[in-house]
Parts: C-alpha cells; sequence; structure tokens
C-alpha cells in the first residue's frame, strides 16, 4: 500500500468501516509510514475534540415560547379548517340552490300539454351534378388513352356497323322492289 | 371523593400514556399524534429538542438564532406531519428541515453583512456570561482552558466551508450514517465521502496549531 492509497481509504479506516484484509493492510501501513501515521494521528485527536465538545441544552423558556407557537398554528389551522368549511357549505349551497331550480323547471315544463316540435328550417342547396367518371366512358376511348392510339374513330365506327348494316339491307329491299 | 379517584385515575392515565410514548419508536409516536395523541408531539419534541439545538448551533454557531430554527423546525413538523412519508426515517426528514433552515440563514447572513455584525456582538456578550456547561468542580485554571478549548474547536468549526461543515456535524456530532447524511443534504453518497474526508483533513489542519 502506498500513501496515496492510504489517504483514499483513510476516511472508511476511521470509521472502521473496511474490509479485514484492507484494515490489515492499513495498519501495516501506518506501523511503516510515519508521516500517513502522523496524519492518522492528527486527524483523530481533532475528531475526539469535536466530539467531545459539550452538548448545550435549550433554554429554560424554549418550551414555553414552542407552546404558544404551536398553540398559534392550532388556531390558525382552525381557521383555516373553518375557512375551507364555510367556503364548501357556500359552495353545496348554491351548487343545490342551482340543481333545485333546474329540477323544478324541468317539471314545471314536463307537465304542460305535449307541444309540437318546432325545428328550425333548413337551409340546403342542391349539389352539382356529378362529372362523369372516366370508368363510365366507351372502355375502346378509355384505351385509347392511354395507348396514344386513335382507336376512338374505330370505335365510333364499329359503333355505327349494325346502323349501317340496316341501312345497306333497307336499300337492297328498295332495288328488289 | 369520586372526583378525587377521577383525577386520579385521569393521572394515572396519563403517565400509563407518557411512558408508552416513551416507549414507543419514532414511527409510532408519529402515528399515535396523526391518530389524535396530542401528547405525542410533545414526545417527539423531548426526543429531538436537544439534538437538534446542537445540530444547528454547530452549523450557524449563534445560539439564540439556533433556538429559534429549532423551534421553527417543530412548527413545520407539526404543520406538515400528515405530509410525511412514513416509510421513511422520521430523524432523517427532522434533520432535512433543520439542515436547509441553517443553509438558509447562512446564505441570508451572507447576503446581509449587518446580521453577522449583530451575530458577533451577541459572541461578544456571550464571553460575559456564566459558564452553564462547564464542571464546576474543576479549578479555574482548567476551566479557563477548557473554556479556551472549546472556543478554538468552535471557531476552527466555524472557519470549515458551510457544505464541508454540514456534513461534518452530521456525521461527528450526530453520528449519522453516510446514507442518512446522503438524503438530509440531497447528495449523492460519493459527494458525502468527499467532502466529510476534506472537512475533516481541513478541521484537523486549522485547529492543530492550537493544540499541538
Amino acid at each position: 500500500m502506498d500513501c496515496r492509497e492510504f489517504c483514499d481509504q483513510h476516511l472508511a479506516f476511521v470509521d472502521d468501516t473496511l474490509a479485514g484484509i484492507e484494515l490489515v493492510r492499513m495498519q501495516r501501513h501506518i506501523a511503516e509510514c510515519e508521516s500517513c501515521a502522523k496524519h492518522d494521528a492528527k486527524i483523530r485527536r481533532a475528531l475526539l475534540l469535536f466530539r467531545n465538545l459539550p452538548s448545550i441544552e435549550p433554554s429554560a423558556d424554549f418550551s414555553r415560547r414552542l407552546d404558544v407557537r404551536l398553540r398559534e398554528c392550532q388556531k390558525e389551522q382552525l381557521a383555516s379548517t373553518q375557512r375551507s368549511m364555510k367556503f364548501g357549505v357556500i359552495a353545496a349551497t348554491l351548487a343545490s340552490a342551482v340543481m333545485l331550480g333546474y329540477i323544478g323547471t324541468t317539471l314545471y315544463n314536463q307537465s304542460g300539454p305535449p307541444r309540437d316540435i318546432v325545428m328550425a328550417p333548413v337551409v340546403a342547396t342542391l349539389p352539382e351534378p356529378e362529372l362523369t367518371s372516366i370508368t363510365n366512358s366507351a372502355p375502346a376511348i378509355v384505351a385509347s388513352v392511354s395507348a396514344g392510339l386513335t382507336i376512338w374513330p374505330a370505335a365510333l365506327f364499329a359503333e355505327q356497323v349494325p346502323v349501317s348494316f340496316a341501312h345497306s339491307q333497307l336499300e337492297l329491299a328498295n332495288f328488289t322492289r | 371523593m369520586a372526583d378525587i379517584v377521577r383525577k386520579h385515575v385521569v393521572t394515572v392515565e396519563g403517565q400509563t400514556v407518557r411512558e408508552r410514548l416513551q416507549a414507543m419508536d419514532d414511527s409510532a409516536v408519529v402515528t399515535a399524534f396523526l391518530g389524535g395523541e396530542e401528547r405525542a408531539f410533545s414526545e417527539l419534541v423531548t426526543r429531538y429538542q436537544t439534538r437538534l439545538l446542537n445540530f444547528v448551533y454547530r452549523t450557524i454557531g449563534d445560539r439564540e438564532k439556533a433556538e429559534d430554527l429549532v423551534q421553527e423546525v417543530f412548527i413545520r413538523v407539526y404543520r406538515h406531519l400528515h405530509r410525511f412519508d412514513r416509510s421513511k426515517k422520521f430523524s432523517t426528514w427532522v434533520y432535512t428541515i433543520a439542515s436547509n433552515l441553517a443553509k438558509n440563514e447562512l446564505r441570508n447572513r451572507s447576503r446581509n453583512p449587518l446580521v453577522l455584525f449583530q451575530t458577533v456582538q451577541k459572541n461578544f456578550q456571550d464571553e460575559d456570561r456564566p459558564l452553564q456547561f462547564e464542571d464546576t468542580t474543576s479549578r479555574p485554571d482548567d476551566m479557563y482552558r477548557k473554556r479556551h478549548l472549546r472556543e478554538i474547536v468552535e471557531e476552527s468549526v466555524a472557519k470549515l466551508p458551510e457544505h464541508h461543515r454540514n456534513v461534518f456535524v452530521l456525521r461527528e456530532l450526530e453520528g449519522k450514517s453516510y446514507e442518512e447524511i446522503a438524503e438530509i443534504t440531497e447528495c449523492n453518497l460519493g459527494t458525502v465521502k468527499s467532502r466529510l474526508n476534506r472537512a475533516r483533513n481541513s478541521f484537523a489542519e486549522i485547529i492543530a496549531p492550537y493544540v499541538d
């Protein structure tokens, strides 16, 4: 053990809280190191002086003064409790008055003949017609949009085919007549 | 006759309650007080008044002010005992209040030099007072030597920095454990040990020239 370690452990050494091995090492160091032995003696002697200081006692009127202050304190606490109780009573009275008023009004309203329920007029605007969704269009047109091709004339043409066909049949019939 | 008997019973009953309170630990006394037994508070005062007075006096160095502060401690305990966490030690709580009041007093003094001057004046007046705590059977020169030594020790303690002195007094005078001191001073354990070690070394250094 060196002197630095001795100083680090000195607090526990004086307070007698060191483990057995450490205690023996400290004692051995003191036996070997005169400087640390002096330091240890100086600390212990100083502490002994301090611990042996005579105890002082409270003065004769300490208890009387404390009693007076405690009684004042009791009074304050009592007054404070009464104040809060008063406030509580007032608050409870007000709350019950409001409650009774509300109940009375409700009962009075319920005791009369039933009236028609009049509701406030409702102002409503006609919603705008919804725009046709693109998905409702002809599938061919939709396909042409994404493909970038001009399929739609063909689709329109295809739609016209049955009409043209009927028309040509009509013409043929005219000819045969 | 019946009155006399009743009085006697009341007295005996009162004594029994006191004796019972004396036998209780702090926690039980606190419980008794909170349960409506007013005499329990007197028991707490009896247990702690001298200890707290010594602690505060050694910390601030002014006897009259120390008494005032100890009274304030008991007033605060009386007011707030219902809020005290009973899972903790009562003594630690009381010492925490006392320590905080002592710290505030020292802080106020450092802000107001006039108070410090008044304290010095009081100490001078104390010199003229008869000794109350000395062994009167001693010879005058012994008494003088003891008194002189006591003053030196007290002055040496007063020279310690406030936070060192607080820890030092709690440990060396009150015999508190490191853990309790940590709780009272609201420091961690390492800080307490470090402060105590420094306080011991400083105190020994200050007092050494007078006792060698």
